[in-house]
């Protein structure tokens, strides 16, 4: 790798997916020094200093951007670290991952922002953290917000938490409006949760698994609109899972609330009959709901309401899964098979336009953290994703290369390969068959 | 033979498979009422009887259903609380299995255990109930029950009454008495309910059924066990969801009372009509289900590994 790294790279015949423009082209790229130097049909390039890599029939992404990821480093670093995450992410076509602080010490202040930013220097692809609200997200005292800002935290989330007290998210929401950051909001009302499993429904009746009332979510996101719209503040909540959470962020944001919003692949993949398996890689937070929920959730992809998506790619122990449901821990990873899941669900089945898709996984996200990504452009280090969106592959758990392979996909065959990943203007990921040369 | 060798839950249990059950079960009854009570034909197999949750009555139960077909049966009993991670459940039965055991019965208390554990063992395994999912035996000696009260399935009202969330025998009850044709009717006050239960036949007071039901099958009520359900009260219950003596006096002729044991008295079932003599007395089929229960537990193990 070390040799290749010197190397420059010529993407050959790729059909360039373009999220800011809104077009597709097929076009050569040619990268040196990590630069895009060149976009433009038949390129020629002499010596042997080069890689070229045969894009025939595949398209050419912007790297994706996953604003909310666990990567569990420091304190859980048998469940994953930042050099293995990243290594999980560009599999996925993923250059750029904004990190969650629920971590061990919790990221709440400065040194543990550098922390995370010195140690991704040398990792595969960006990471960038995002600081807790709270300090050690208690839900009680508000972290040095400005200073965490300053350290390079691209946004504030307790997530695994919610802040039950109101006055005290009131408090964070005011002060949130000096830093031009998004509160990232998991919203749940614990007293609600409670012990509960799974989705309260038909199946958690039938299986005997304690429930969550959808309640527990949109409650507090009528809490946390309510809270945004008197104080200004930028909130996104993240990972929705009930159809009447959908319904209220419409309304909010036509009246002009500064809300965004996103979803996970496995919320938009599955439904809460999928418990019938006992398969406590379906035990997530929040649930998997109903399938009506479900289709609401791809009716506000399609309408627009609902801005990007994220894996929540949550690493958890063999140990911590291969238990009953009640003891297992809540989540699935998912940064592998971020893109290949929202595609087969949503462009696949759903006839979505790959663009569209794209750009709720590269500009949009972005725009909310407020990062520069999603562009293919002549003077720019390249983060590109190479994807055949003809191939189909079943997931399986010897393929997993992140350090926990409890992925709710185990089993699907999923459509649409990431084939090569260029992250930091560098090759970080290629598939072994495919046709390159030097 | 049963063609599915383990009884997990009552929904892969085929017609067939309910039927042979519940002939096989009356000449292993015929046993029970022997002076001597023990038959040759599962001698040198041994059943391991694994409870996780404590439990004296199906433990019991099945113990006396291997004893009475010479079957050796080993207990093994481990109330781990669920939130004590301890030792897991696999390892546990790895021990167990390296014993060569032929079969395993098993509780435990959360939903699925049971499902997980039959996966990956090689030997038949028989749920004795697991949280709040199954209880598959107690709904087969409870339709056993009603066979040899009423002889047919068919047209049969029952109402179930009482804590349906928390209760793992009325989902599994459900399920097999539907599954034979009998008319179901749940009786629970909203908040002992799921939080959508519009597909469901409920009432909310014992007052509506009890005069139409040919069984009123009364669920535990377990005040301490309400996880995050609140009700209000004792007074409260017996008010609108409780057996007395007025309700019983109002059944139709030849209805029954059923309960999966054990009763809590003045709670669910007044006193008054637990020690109740003469003529109604025939009503309360308590005491036979379990009776039954011996028979039906015995006819498993036997078809399972005769």
């Amino acid at each position: 790798m070390n040799e290749n790294e010197k190397k420059n790279l010529l993407i050959k015949s790729g059909s360039i997916v373009d999220p800011r423009n809104d077009r597709e082209f097929t076009s050569d790229i040619l990268i040196k020094g990590g630069i895009i130097s060149e976009v433009k049909e038949n390129i020629k390039v002499k010596g042997d200093n080069i890689i070229e890599i045969d894009a025939e029939g595949c398209k050419v992404s912007p790297g994706f951007v996953d604003m909310h990821v666990h990567l569990r480093d420091p304190g859980f670093e048998d469940r994953e670290t930042i050099e293995t995450g990243t290594l999980a992410a560009v599999k996925g076509g993923i250059t750029t991952i904004a990190c969650m602080a629920n971590t061990m010490p919790v990221v709440d202040t400065q040194s543990l922002v550098k922390y995370i930013l010195k140690k991704a220097n040398n990792s595969a692809c960006r990471v960038l953290p995002i600081a807790a609200m709270t300090r050690g997200l208690e839900g009680k005292n508000i972290t040095e917000m400005g200073l965490l800002a300053e350290a390079g935290a691209v946004g504030f989330s307790d997530d695994g938490m919610c802040v039950r007290d109101s006055n005290i998210m009131y408090e964070i929401m005011r002060y949130s409006t000096q830093f031009n950051l998004p509160l990232i909001l998991h919203e749940e009302d614990d007293f609600i949760s409670g012990d509960g499993l799974v989705h309260e429904g038909y199946y958690s009746n039938m299986l005997g698994l304690d429930g969550i009332s959808s309640l527990s979510d949109d409650l507090m996101i009528e809490r946390d609109i309510t809270l945004a719209r008197k104080s200004g503040a930028r909130i996104h909540i993240t990972h929705l899972s009930t159809k009447d959470s959908v319904e209220m962020i419409k309304k909010a944001k036509e009246e002009g609330v500064k809300v965004t919003c996103d979803v996970t692949p496995h919320h938009l993949f599955f439904n809460d009959s999928y418990l019938t398996s006992f398969n406590t890689n379906f035990k997530v937070k929040p649930p998997i709901r109903s399938e009506e929920d479900r289709q609401a959730l791809i009716a506000g992809i399609k309408d627009g309401v609902i801005d990007a998506i994220v894996s929540d790619h949550a690493p958890h122990l063999d140990t911590e899964k291969n238990t009953t449901f009640k003891l297992a821990s809540f989540g699935t990873i998912g940064l592998e098979t971020l893109f290949s899941a929202a595609f087969t669900k949503l462009c696949v089945e759903e006839k979505i336009k790959l663009q569209k898709l794209i750009s709720l996984m590269t500009t949009a996200p972005s725009k909310i953290i407020g990062i520069d990504e999603g562009k293919i452009k002549v003077g720019e280090v390249a983060d590109l994703t190479i994807i055949d969106t003809e191939r189909e592959e079943e997931i399986k758990k010897e393929n997993i290369i992140s350090k926990s392979r409890n992925s709710v996909f185990l089993g699907q065959k999923l459509r649409g390969k990431i084939i090569c990943t260029i992250s930091k203007g560098k090759l970080a990921y290629i598939i072994n068959n495919i046709k390159k040369k030097g | 033979m049963l063609r599915k060798k383990s009884i997990v839950d009552v929904d892969s249990l085929k017609l067939e498979d309910i039927e042979l059950v519940l002939a096989n079960a009356d000449s292993f009854l015929e046993i029970s009422g022997r002076d001597v009570k023990k038959v040759p034909i599962l001698r040198g197999k041994t059943i391991a009887n694994l409870f996780f949750e404590p439990s004296t009555r199906t433990k019991t139960s099945f113990e006396i259903a291997a004893k009475r077909l010479s079957a050796d049966i080993i207990n093994f009993s481990s109330s781990t609380s669920s939130v004590v991670k301890g030792e897991s459940i696999i390892d546990t039965l790895k021990t167990i299995l390296s014993m060569k055991v032929d079969m395993i019965v098993m509780r435990h208390s959360d939903s699925g255990a049971v499902k997980i554990v039959d996966s990956f063992v090689e030997v038949p395994v028989v749920n004795a109930g697991d949280g709040k999912n199954q209880h598959p035996t107690q709904a087969l000696l409870d339709l056993y029950t009603i066979k040899k009260v009423f002889g047919k399935f068919k047209g049969l009202k029952v109402a179930i009454v009482g804590d349906f969330i928390n209760s793992r025998v009325a989902g599994s009850n459900i399920s097999l008495f539907k599954k034979m044709g009998i008319k179901v009717t749940i009786v629970s006050p909203t908040i002992l309910l799921p939080e959508d239960f519009s597909k469901m036949d409920v009432r909310h007071c014992i007052d509506d059924v009890i005069e139409e039901s040919d069984i009123i099958y009364v669920l535990r009520m377990q005040f301490e066990r309400q996880n995050r359900k609140f009700y209000p009260s004792v007074m409260e219950y017996n008010q609108f969801l409780s057996l007395d003596m007025k309700r019983l006096r109002r059944m139709k002729p030849g209805s029954i009372v059923m309960h999966p044991g054990p009763v809590n008295r003045g709670i669910e079932i007044t006193d008054e009509v637990m020690e109740i003599g003469g003529k109604l007395k025939e009503k309360i089929v308590i005491e036979q289900q379990v009776t039954y229960g011996v028979a039906i537990r015995m006819a498993l193990i036997y078809l399972i590994l005769g």
